[in-house]
């Protein structure tokens, strides 16, 4: 799914998104004096050091749990989220250097802005309460297509809303958020995303808060969306069947992040069908299955994991992050931080030793007492 | 994208290409100027009114200040100035039909005084309210959503003013500045307002600011001011509008107040003037037959008081979109729908114990 | 103690029942109409079973769930009987009981944990002071309470000291939903209602919650009442399933029947619509429409309006849940076309044997 242009449509370069909370006192005093003291703020690193390419036409889901930084790293990847490091390239030029200077060689900042959306998780807090469906929606096509007559946005609107679902279209226009359903309101805020004609589409959980029955529904809109206007997709989700679904359906990647690094990515079906990071393969587990002998022993089952708790995104553990619960931990993964490996030098990359055959991992101690733990299917 | 290209071109209702999507769509038929207008008119002034105007309080609220803006405005030119000597004295209210509220005890007629010191209330309502509120509303805006120093400068100011005692702090700026300008004069009775209503809106626009649909705005190129105007000024307009007629209100007490007091010189007409006039001049309190002389001021700026304060109750109705949509009423579909629509509100209600 | 259920389809030997539930049905009276948000519900809870309701928003199942414990909110007017048999002592009609009585029963024999209660901490107060003021509405020494809770808390997995100390805010998730198992446990209930408690959660946390409340059930020999929207969990602990639609329960029976047997055709549908990782991406299929208001059901059956093979009889009439055998009940005129017609995920057809 990548493309052909020699401009990547999205190219996240190594970034890191750090959040400090500091007191107005520590905004004053000099740092050298802070570093003196020992009084420095740890910031909170949601992302850390995360490179990721995302093209024309192409779909990747993002897993992770919260504390992952899925959700940052797609909000800085559409520019809604300031990066403390790296860079976040639209078709090859720095996004916030394009804000800052409204324009570099070809590109305008508006262009960038305007190709990069975003649909929120919840549609009742994602729309304004206070203004009708209209009104919300007529001011992004103001705002990208100014000749539109007032008249011409109404219809386009209306056409949008058909393709979305939403039927009788003018059953819509004048409502306020509250009077529609919770499916609805996602289809609105689906079709203001649309309406900028965007390149790149960031779905933040975007199914879920909607019913069971409702979620394939609204993910096959998606799709269908992505298939037939080319838009890509960046899908953030804390679950690995929505993941499959969307990215298994367009041919798109998974990409798992533990602790704001991404430590697996791959073509979708792959990914569920031979994971490689342990830690997605742990996820894999966690999901129940469906048929109920096998949900039954699955509940009774203990957790592979060796430590419940997930570690301070302020004080990651060193080497590999995982390492603290992973049952395949060695040694080798407390110093050491993996970067992505292919063994088979393929497009499917986990950031693990195990993927490295002569890595000196092998040879170190285990860490949980009783050797490996098997992480059942 | 492919349809890029084609989106410039005004191919009116055109779908016939296969190459057009849903992007290309422009309308075949065409709104005039006028109908625009009169639909904005009709969203901005219309409905309002018709909204205040069925709530009971709405309705008293329009009338009576209407009533005194009257009074402000025209009244001066119709109803002689008060003079002393212009009547008998304390004359009885609703017994001389020249003089309906009676005189005072200098002769002069009472309805005369009520409105020829109304103009100048107005103006102070105008500015201490309004600008104030204006201020309040602004400063509070900038420091909730820039945050940083920004907000703790604005807030620390505002705190400052805040603790200090109202009126002794009124007094102390009367006495400094004797102003005589109304405007002015409203602009320093309603200071304390200003910080009251900058706390206040910041404590919104702080939640507001990390809320979905305005970072769906940001992604859409919404400048700042397009975010506060379109996204955050809906949501604040209840609380401005009641922090306004607050601010109105204690214009209004505070004024009477100090002019009560004799701390505002009497170059302006005042309510509180007649009042002071009356009660310390004129121990009005001690002779039943110039009872009327206090009471007349007091019913007159309470009557106001309360007029706005049941406006401010009204105008939150307006500003509800449930109440809007309801007062749309959907009515072409009249009936039918109203039902469920309503049952879509209620049983959201009812349904918040049972949805996710 | 057991007792005989009332003779009808599908319920004929004596089981050991805990909380009866006959006839009961939820009404709000609304500005223009009667709603009716639970609608004749007849079960009858077997100690020791876990009874899972599956159902989506506005199913009427958190409905379903307070009026267990007759705790239906004001205005709304709950008709019926729900009768609570103790191991020891008689029966009560929970309805019938004083203000007092039912307090008595309520929380102390039948315990809920709310969807979202995880939000309803009181920020101002320790998840310790909670529990004290639990204690003190039920006059029970606080002293002798925080000792049992202790011990419950530490069955959770989590800290006491830390737990009892900390603030709702100071905590996760995960531990947030813990706290309210330990609060709905602290009396030793005979039954526990969790209304979607792992809503909202990650993965591992939910899965954790899950394993935790397996072992508990055994532990505290607990009679679960499971409501959620997630059909694999429901199916790793239910031994009976009822599936909620629109204020009805439209199947009901034996998990494993329910589950891989599904007759109504809504369950087969939502059974169709449910993601797991096995079954083929283009198996997986949707349900047109949404559920109807409660203030507008239709006539007849409430499901026809989306049920791909409602026939006329099917907008008259009404159809109650009736059994094919003794395990396995269903609303439906044609449960046989249903199976017949509406396909469900393949894996589960795989593996139905």
């Amino acid at each position: 799914m990548s493309s052909d242009t020699d401009e990547t449509l999205l190219n996240l370069d190594d970034i890191s998104v750090h959040y400090a909370d500091e007191s107005a006192i520590m905004e004053v005093i000099p740092d050298s004096v802070k570093a003196r003291f020992d009084w420095e703020e740890q910031p909170v690193r949601a992302v850390d050091g995360v490179s990721l390419d995302v093209g024309e036409n192409d779909v990747v889901a993002l897993v992770g749990e919260s504390g992952s930084g899925k959700t940052t790293l797609g909000k800085a990847a559409v520019g809604l989220e300031e990066v403390t490091d790296g860079e976040v390239r639209y078709r090859g030029t720095d996004f916030w250097e394009l804000k800052e200077n409204g324009q570099i060689d070809g590109t305008s900042f508006q262009q960038a802005r305007k190709a990069l959306q975003i649909v929120h998780q919840d549609p009742s807090a994602a729309l304004n309460p206070y203004r009708t469906i209209m009104a919300t929606l007529t001011d992004p096509l103001k705002r990208w297509y100014p000749d539109l007559t007032a008249v011409d946005r109404r219809e386009r609107i209306l056409s949008l809303f058909d393709e979305c679902g939403l039927t009788p279209p003018r059953e819509y226009e004048d409502r306020y958020p509250h009077e529609l359903s919770g499916g609805e309101k996602q289809r609105v805020t689906l079709v203001r995303a649309m309406l900028a004609e965007p390149d790149l589409i960031l779905a933040d959980e975007p199914v879920s808060a909607l019913d069971v029955s409702l979620r394939v529904e609204l993910m096959d809109l998606m799709i269908t969306l992505q298939q037939r206007f080319e838009t890509s997709f960046l899908f953030v989700t804390h679950d690995l069947k929505h993941a499959r679904y969307i990215a298994g359906k367009t041919g798109g990647r998974i990409a798992v992040m533990y602790l704001g690094e991404i430590v697996e990515i791959g073509p979708a079906e792959e990914v569920i069908r031979n994971p490689k990071h342990p830690y997605t393969q742990i996820l894999k587990w966690a999901t129940l299955p469906s048929h109920p002998d096998d949900a039954q022993k699955a509940i009774q089952a203990t957790s592979p994991l060796r430590k419940r708790d997930i570690p301070d995104p302020v004080d990651p553990p060193s080497g590999c992050r995982f390492h603290t619960r992973c049952p395949k931990a060695r040694e080798a993964c407390v110093d050491e931080s993996p970067e992505q490996y292919s063994e088979s030098g393929d497009s499917h990359k986990a950031a693990c030793f195990r993927e490295i055959p002569d890595h000196q991992y092998w040879q170190s101690e285990h860490l949980n007492e009783d050797g490996e733990i098997m992480i059942p299917e | 994208m492919a349809s890029d290209e084609s989106t410039e071109a005004d191919a009116i209702g055109e779908d016939s290409s296969a190459e057009s999507t849903v992007f290309d769509v422009t309308a075949d038929y065409e709104q005039s100027t006028l109908d625009y207008y009169q639909n904005q008119f009709d969203i901005w002034v219309v409905e309002p009114f018709k909204i205040l105007w069925s709530d009971y309080r709405g309705r008293f609220g329009i009338i009576v200040v209407a009533f005194y803006i009257l009074m402000g405005t025209l009244g001066p030119v119709i109803v002689p100035a008060p003079e002393p000597n212009q009547a008998g004295r304390l004359i009885q209210p609703f017994e001389n039909p020249s003089h309906i509220l009676g005189t005072d005890g200098l002769g002069q007629d009472l309805f005369g005084l009520m409105v020829h010191a109304t103009p100048a209330m107005l103006k102070m309502i105008l500015s201490g309210a309004i600008a104030g509120s204006v201020t309040g509303v602004i400063l509070g805006i900038i420091a909730g959503y820039k945050g940083g120093w920004t907000d703790k400068v604005i807030m620390t100011w505002g705190d400052t003013i805040a603790s200090i005692p109202g009126i002794p702090l009124l007094i102390l700026l009367a006495a400094i500045i004797e102003p005589e300008n109304p405007f002015v004069i409203g602009i320093i009775l309603n200071i304390t307002g200003i910080a009251g209503a900058s706390r206040g809106i910041r404590a919104q626009v702080l939640p507001l600011a990390e809320k979905e649909h305005v970072e769906a705005a940001r992604a859409q190129g919404q400048s700042f001011s397009g975010l506060i105007v379109k996204e955050f000024l809906p949501h604040l307009l209840p609380l401005i509008f009641i922090g306004m007629l607050g601010g109105a209100v204690a214009v209004i007490t505070a004024s009477v107040a100090l002019y009560f007091l004799g701390i505002l010189p009497f170059t302006t007409q005042n309510w509180g003037v007649v009042l002071n006039i009356a009660y310390q001049e004129s121990g009005a309190m001690y002779n039943p037959r110039a009872r009327h002389w206090l009471l007349v001021p007091l019913v007159t700026l309470t009557l106001l008081n309360i007029a706005l304060t049941m406006l401010a109750q009204a105008f939150d109705q307006v500003f509800n979109p449930r109440v809007r949509a309801r007062h749309r009423g959907r009515k072409v579909e009249a009936e039918e729908t109203d039902e469920e629509e309503a049952t879509n509100v209620d049983s959201e209600l009812i349904g918040g114990q049972m949805q996710q | 103690m057991s007792e005989k259920i009332k003779s009808g389809p599908g319920r004929t030997e004596t089981r050991d029942t805990v909380l009866e539930v006959r006839n009961v049905e939820v009404t709000y009276e609304m500005g223009r109409g009667r709603a009716r948000v639970l609608d004749d519900i007849d079960v009858a809870i077997e100690r020791g079973e876990t009874l899972g309701i599956v159902g989506e928003s506005g199913s009427g199942k958190s409905m379903f769930a307070s009026s267990l414990m007759h705790a239906v909110q004001d205005p709304g007017v709950l008709n019926g009987e729900i009768v609570y048999h103790p191991e020891d002592g008689d029966s009560v009609n929970l309805l019938d009981l004083s203000t007092r009585k039912l307090k008595a029963i309520r929380w102390e024999e039948i315990a809920i944990v709310y969807q979202g209660a995880m939000n309803a901490f009181n920020p101002t107060l320790t998840i310790g002071r909670h529990f004290t003021e639990t204690f003190e509405a039920h006059d029970v020494d606080p002293d002798s309470g925080l000792e049992r809770a202790r011990d419950i808390i530490k069955d959770l997995n989590l800290d006491p000291d830390r737990l009892l100390e900390a603030y709702s805010h100071e905590l996760s998730g995960g531990e947030k939903q813990r706290a309210l198992i330990a609060l709905g446990l602290v009396f030793d209930p005979e039954v526990l209602i969790l209304d979607e408690p792992t809503a909202a959660m990650d993965l591992l946390t939910q899965r954790y919650i899950l394993e935790m409340l397996y072992e508990i059930k055994e532990e505290y020999d607990l009679t679960l009442v499971f409501i959620s929207h997630d059909m694999p969990i429901i199916a790793g602990f239910a031994d009976r399933i009822a599936v909620m639609y629109s204020f009805e329960f439209v199947e009901f029976g034996n998990a494993r029947e329910v589950l891989l047997q599904p007759e109504h055709p809504y369950t087969r549908l939502l059974l169709g619509a449910t993601l797991d990782l096995e079954t083929p991406l283009e198996a997986t299929h949707t349900i047109e429409g949404s559920p109807p208001d409660p203030v507008n059901v239709p006539l007849g059956c409430s499901f026809a309006p989306r049920c791909p093979i409602s026939a006329d009889r099917c907008e008259a009439e009404d159809p109650e849940l009736r059994a094919e055998d003794t395990t396995h009940e269903v609303a439906c005129f044609f449960p046989n076309r249903s199976v017949e017609e509406i396909g469900i995920n393949t894996a589960d057809q795989r593996r139905r044997d």
